[in-house]
């Protein structure tokens, strides 16, 4: 089905830019500029939006003509493409972004046309009036949530040092230092949405 | 069926010369026309590829960096035709090579900050008839005034009982076969060209590794301007890999006393190969000299059939560099990620009985031919030997020849629920071999020497 993929959600929205050759600098260079300093990794804030697996914010200027034969063709505005693969329901998901990140919404889509501003339902209704049917995911995104998907590659790295620490031994004490590690590792908080290397984070492990 | 013209290919890139001796020279190009009259001395005397019918007691060949094709006066047009990765040189690759850390070209020997325009190669049967071709380009460069020499790089087979050998200073045997490609004179020998859809191997296209041929996609591959200047011709990535052979061995008898397959079966899936080259794919409990020393046995293994690496890990040296069908489409990946290898070991070889030191000289001069750096040699390097992601093996290296800088970096062994052949897993990797020093050079055809002697070279 078209957007929807189990649990997970393929969102693409295009929101026209504003045209206005009174001002300035334009819309169109404002965002760009503003998106090419954003934070990533654990300091972007899409990390404060749990359901986002990955996202992507796109200037587009026109489409390209490629020669022939395809037709020379044009848009008629300069859009905002944003993607994202997402954890769960829609509506849920963009009333998220305005309430966790308002003011980044705000500086964003405060460039395009017909942007109601930051109410919650207002936001999450403006941006699906924009969106287009996805059917291609980003590959690396499996069916579980964010926080499952960081827990487990977190509790992979805690394994494989364990591993390597205690292989060899015999039962009886693989099976203690098995139930030592495990208690330290369930109540491992989860890692930080969006951190780059998660290795690095590692508590010295049992 | 593409007739190659043995003639004008330079025998080094047609064949891995089985000399016990070389002689490596770097030089700098002085000035333009007497550069290009010195090329033209040496063209004189480079071995093409022309069949041997005696064996000749020395070989020698050429190749350039962009910076001496420059020097040599080569016309802008054509200049500005060759691949960047090409122009811009292996010290400016290094993020993508994985040259950082220990290896970042700021810890290269002097001489490869230096301009090196010139690499000469020289293959001999003895020490006295090597020096005599070595000496025999010191007096070209002198009466030319053409050319400096900056480095001379001597390399020979590894003496055990005072017999030449293959092996490498960790103790492996190497250099097992090189890809097959059409138009060479010789069988095809099973597993070392590309996997036909039922099963059998077949030589790769030409074009993979010499210019001016199709290639695997049926193209034509990227070659300068003028086409003359590149058909025949190849490049070449030209790396001094020194080996740590202390830290190798302290290391694989710490984790051999704890591995339940001891220490020799796990420096064999180290690799991939028991140390007698028997291939862990075909024998996977124990090395067996006849398979590891017969040609059409010792290459013709698959992976399709170990998708979980039970037999030869997953991250193992050679399933990492040349992973055949282990990635499934009949190893249609693997075919324009090919290298043709050649390499000689450096360095007085240290027994395993006899102490090593780190510092010691010891290491291996690998040399990788191909038509495109940037998609073979380039690509193997970056994302098969300094990254797993392709193998699922997320950050992980090569354990042998990857650059760890990470304290988290581990070799996992996947093995099975035989008792002795258990998964390990090996973390607190030190740098087994440790980058030197490097370039890029590209190999031309004999008429292109010529030509680049005699300053005709038009892109027009």
């Amino acid at each position: 089905m078209a957007n929807q993929n189990g649990n997970m959600y393929g969102l693409t929205i295009l929101s026209p830019i504003i045209d206005d050759p009174k001002i300035k600098i334009s819309h169109d260079a404002a965002l760009r500029m503003y998106l090419q300093n954003m934070h990533r990794h654990e300091r972007s804030p899409f990390a404060k939006v749990s359901g986002t697996h990955i996202c992507r914010l796109v200037v587009m200027d026109d489409v390209v003509f490629v020669g022939h034969p395809a037709k020379e063709e044009h848009l008629a505005s300069k859009y905002l493409v944003f993607n994202s693969n997402l954890y769960g329901g829609l509506d849920a998901y963009l009333e998220e972004m305005a309430r966790k990140m308002p003011e980044v919404v705000d500086d964003i889509w405060s460039h395009c046309i017909g942007y109601p501003g930051t109410d919650p339902q207002a936001f999450a209704a403006y941006m699906k009036k924009c969106q287009i049917e996805t059917t291609f995911y980003f590959a690396d995104v499996n069916y579980k949530t964010v926080e499952q998907t960081l827990t487990a590659l977190q509790t992979k790295v805690e394994f494989a040092l364990f591993i390597e620490r205690q292989q060899g031994k015999s039962p009886a004490e693989l099976q203690r230092a098995f139930a030592a590690f495990w208690a330290r590792v369930e109540k491992l908080p989860p890692p930080l949405a969006g951190l780059k290397e998660l290795a690095k984070n590692q508590a010295a492990g049992v | 069926m593409v007739k190659l013209n043995l003639f004008d290919i330079q025998g080094f890139v047609a064949r891995g010369y089985t000399f016990p001796r070389a002689s490596y020279l770097l030089a700098e190009i002085l000035n333009y026309k007497a550069g290009r009259e010195f090329v033209g001395r040496v063209t004189e005397r480079v071995t093409s590829a022309e069949r041997w019918d005696n064996k000749p007691s020395s070989t020698l060949n050429i190749g350039f960096t962009w910076k001496g094709l420059y020097k040599l006066g080569l016309r802008d047009a054509t200049m500005l035709s060759f691949p960047d990765e090409f122009y811009q040189g292996m010290r400016a690759r290094n993020r993508v090579l994985g040259d950082v850390g220990k290896n970042d070209p700021a810890n290269w020997e002097p001489v490869w900050t230096e301009d090196i325009h010139v690499w000469l190669a020289i293959y001999a049967q003895d020490a006295s008839e090597l020096a005599r071709r070595c000496e025999e380009i010191g007096r070209l460069m002198q009466e030319t005034g053409g050319a400096r020499l900056l480095y001379t790089q001597q390399a020979g087979a590894i003496c055990i009982d005072g017999k030449a050998t293959s092996k490498e200073h960790f103790g492996y045997t190497d250099g097992f076969g090189n890809p097959d490609y059409e138009g060479v004179e010789r069988k095809t020998v099973p597993g070392q060209g590309k996997l036909t859809p039922d099963g059998r191997w077949a030589p790769l296209a030409t074009g993979e590794f010499i210019l001016g041929y199709p290639d695997e996609a049926r193209e034509l591959p990227v070659c300068p301007v003028p086409y003359i200047l590149g058909i025949n011709g190849t490049y070449m990535a030209y790396r001094k890999l020194h080996q740590n052979v202390a830290s190798f061995r302290k290391y694989l008898d710490d984790k051999g006393n704890r591995y339940p397959g001891g220490k020799e079966k796990l420096a064999a899936k180290f690799v991939g190969r028991w140390m007698d080259g028997t291939p862990l794919e075909s024998s996977p409990d124990h090395n067996d000299l006849g398979l590891a020393g017969d040609p059409s046995r010792s290459t013709d293994f698959t992976y399709g059939h170990d998708a979980d690496g039970g037999r030869c890990p997953i991250g193992s040296h050679i399933r990492r560099a040349n992973p055949r069908d282990a990635f499934g489409f009949n190893g249609d990946l693997v075919n324009r990620r090919r290298i043709m290898r050649r390499g000689l070991p450096y360095g007085e070889y240290t027994p395993p009985d006899q102490p090593a030191r780190d510092e010691d000289e010891h290491g291996i001069v690998f040399m990788a031919l191909g038509a495109s750096l940037f998609r073979q040699f380039e690509f193997v390097q970056q994302q098969w030997i300094e990254y797993g992601n392709d193998a699922r093996l997320g950050n992980d290296k090569d354990l042998l020849v990857g650059c760890h800088n990470d304290a988290d970096d581990r070799f996992v062994v996947q093995g099975s629920t035989d008792p002795g052949n258990t998964p390990f897993i090996c973390g607190g990797l030190p740098n087994f071999v440790e980058m030197r020093g490097g370039e890029y050079f590209f190999l031309p055809s004999l008429t292109a020497l010529r030509l680049i002697a005699d300053g005709t070279v038009d892109p027009r």
